[in-house]
């Protein structure tokens, strides 16, 4: 049967076996990355159709439907259109770090994307300490929009890059906390033992009451943390002319949304792979017959179909909910989310080390 | 007591996030009621508030008739100068002199759709027509003649 | 020269590039930048000898934390785009002194210091035996040093939340 992992090791195999090891390595490493960009670009024009469409329909209208059928090609002209357009740099920015900035969105982006398991035995990089991993190197992201905000010279970015710094910071611990309480329920940072560890059951169905409200505090601290609505106050169109991004243009521009779109899916396959299964199949406790029928269904349909799930809840709460000011913004985090994630925390070590879980 | 308090917060916050959340998913479900207008392609079955309004017309009856008196209470009413009413005097079959229109002189450029000359006019000579299609190629296109070609005034309207 | 000591050089050159060009920029914020660079390429140097959990540590505690830290202070402090004035000779020649002392501590402590070859299995550096033996109570581990640190990180949590109630006080 053809499946992702039966793939990568046939071309791994034919690989080692024409060349030697540190090429073979080498071309691997150039197919993954050929591969993740293609991702991206896969990923940017479904999810910007995506968004348009859920918007549109939330909001009982029709949304892009002149470019091929129902408007599924939108995107695609959409991309054309900023890569003909000039990418200018304004005359007063520091031009060094007004170029270098998208790319370190892009960058981050696709380091993100290493150890996530999107298939079984299907990642790039089987990476002992992935949570820990994944929760650093998103902390790196910030960098790219203080870069952005700063070198723009405009106060409206810089306005928008410090909202933004103080929201990422502040909401990263509220994320941290509600990952680890899988971490302790699962025992393991790596999402591959992770996603091993839910074969009798999903963690949010496994962990019942405190792993939901991990589960709640996860997703709105994630819709925080990558600035989308109702916490987009860095990038409020309205207020700030866009926030960080008023001064980029063409595919400067392009890739900072890129890069923000590739976050929304790498935060949901995050919270698929720790709450959801990940690729694992929907199994019950010991049903083996129940098990077996939903093995039939290959492990990438399950790790995608739960990840766009999740992005269809964060664009669903972009269209239904108002923004927050900044204070009710930073309140939300350091009054409750905080205080709940900690208590929560708490509670998950009692059940955990009770063993009052399924 | 604040813990409880607090504890009701949050509840009530979510309670109130997950109405929201119901509402937006009923419309996401029954895309069925589109509102929107596919505006070049529907022109057929168009269709308008009657609050909407579009320009000022003179309506004529079959035999060519208006109401207007040329009293220029919408000349006055507007405030922008939009309307600029031409008189004449024409003769009664008595031999008496009467006020008439030559021209109603209308500048849809000028024009805010305040619909203020259509509550001024005291016969109802005027009213807003639905039409929105005003483009042209040339401004001195907008100026228009509201009154049509030796059209005259209505039996009885004073 | 194998890949692995091309690695090396690249994350050494990208270290002691970056690290230059922070001492030597007159704009304060491509400076912070390029001590984030600097910092990200001993991240990668630990990742590079497979200490994971160290480089992760350091991405989060150095890049997340104090660069940004160091970027917010600049926000609320200089003007965007502006050069800093240049620093006197007295000034240079001192901080060069001082910085090349500290290099000079260092490196006659690696030349001084024998290192024992070793023929034993490298300890695994996993998440689970950094735990135990940070939270072990048996010789080798470092259970009290662990304690006074989150006592130090209470008091200063305390001491946070005493200045933030005391300004609240005063204004109102």
């Amino acid at each position: 049967m053809w499946s992702f992992s039966n793939i990568a090791d046939i071309i791994h195999e034919w690989l080692n076996k024409t060349f030697n090891a540190t090429l073979a390595t080498l071309f691997e490493m150039v197919i993954a990355g050929v591969c993740v960009i293609g991702l991206f670009a896969v990923l940017g024009l479904i999810l910007v159709i995506m968004e348009r469409k859920v918007a549109a329909w939330i909001q009982i209208r029709l949304g892009p439907n002149r470019v091929g059928p129902k408007g599924m090609m939108q995107s695609m002209a959409d991309t054309l259109k900023l890569l003909v357009k000039e990418a200018m740099t304004p005359d007063g920015a520091d031009k060094f770090l007004f170029n270098l900035a998208p790319y370190i969105a892009m960058m981050v982006a696709m380091l993100l994307m290493a150890p996530i398991a999107f298939a079984s035995n299907f990642m790039m990089w089987n990476l002992n300490i992935g949570v820990l991993y994944v929760s650093a190197i998103s902390s790196v992201s910030v960098i790219s929009i203080l870069m952005a905000g700063w070198a723009s010279n405009n106060k409206y970015s810089l306005l928008g890059a410090m909202r933004s710094g103080a929201q990422i910071v502040s909401y990263e611990l509220s994320a941290g906390l509600a990952i680890l309480s899988i971490v302790v329920l699962s025992g393991t940072l790596n999402l591959n033992e992770i996603v091993l560890s839910q074969a009798d059951g999903w963690w949010i169905f496994k962990g019942h009451i405190p792993v939901i409200i991990s589960f709640i505090i996860f997703i709105i601290a994630v819709t925080a943390e990558t600035n989308r609505a109702p916490f987009d106050l860095a990038e409020a169109e309205s207020e700030l002319t866009a926030g960080f991004h008023t001064e980029y243009s063409g595919m400067k521009f392009a890739l900072f949304f890129l890069a923000e779109y590739v976050n929304v899916f790498i935060v949901c396959a995050i919270g698929a792979t720790l709450f959801l299964g990940g690729w694992m199949p929907f199994h019950i406790g010991h049903w083996e017959g129940f098990n077996h029928i939903m093995d039939f269904i290959p492990s990438s349909l399950w790790f995608f179909g739960k990840t766009f799930f999740l992005i269809f809840l964060i664009m669903w709460f972009r269209w239904t909910f108002p923004r927050l000011r900044i204070d009710q913004l930073l309140n939300l985090e350091w009054k409750y989310l905080l205080p709940i994630g900690m208590f929560n925390l708490l509670l998950v070590t009692a059940i955990a080390i009770l063993g009052w879980y399924f | 007591m604040f813990i409880v308090n607090y504890i009701k917060d949050v509840f009530n916050a979510l309670k109130s996030l997950a109405i929201g959340l119901r509402r937006t998913l009923f419309y996401f479900t029954h895309h069925k009621e589109i509102i929107t207008e596919q505006y070049p392609d529907n022109r057929a079955t168009l269709h308008l508030a009657d609050r909407f309004k579009g320009e000022v017309v003179m309506p004529h009856d079959e035999n060519n008739e208006h109401r207007c008196t040329g009293c220029t209470a919408c000349e006055l009413a507007c405030p922008n100068g939009t309307i600029k009413v031409v008189t004449k005097f024409d003769m009664t079959p008595e031999g008496k002199k009467k006020k008439a229109i030559d021209k109603l002189v209308y500048h849809l450029e000028l024009c805010t759709m305040c619909n203020l000359c259509i509550t001024a006019c005291p016969s109802d000579a005027i009213k807003m027509a639905q039409t929105f299609e005003h483009s042209v190629y040339d401004r001195s296109q907008l100026t228009k003649v509201l009154n049509k070609e030796g059209s005259k005034i209505m039996e009885g309207v004073e | 020269m194998s890949g692995a000591d091309i690695l090396f050089y690249m994350l050494a050159a990208m270290i002691l590039g970056s690290g230059i060009l922070s001492v030597t920029t007159r704009h304060i914020f491509r400076a912070a930048i390029f001590l984030l660079f600097s910092l990200i390429g001993v991240a990668g140097m630990y990742f590079w000898m497979q200490y994971e959990f160290i480089a992760a540590v350091q991405i989060v505690v150095y890049v997340g934390g104090i660069t940004v830290l160091i970027i917010f202070s600049i926000f609320l402090t200089q003007q965007a785009g502006e050069k800093l004035p240049e620093q006197k000779m007295g000034r240079q020649l001192f901080a060069a002194l001082a910085a090349f002392c500290g290099f000079a501590f260092i490196m006659l402590q690696i030349l001084r210091h024998s290192f024992i070859g070793t023929t034993k299995t490298t300890a695994e550096p996993s998440v689970v035996n950094i735990g135990n033996q940070m939270l072990g109570v048996e010789q080798g581990g470092y259970a009290l040093p662990f304690e006074v640190v989150s006592i130090l990180l209470l008091a200063a949590l305390i001491g946070c939340i005493v200045i933030a109630v005391r300004n609240k006080t005063q204004t109102t």
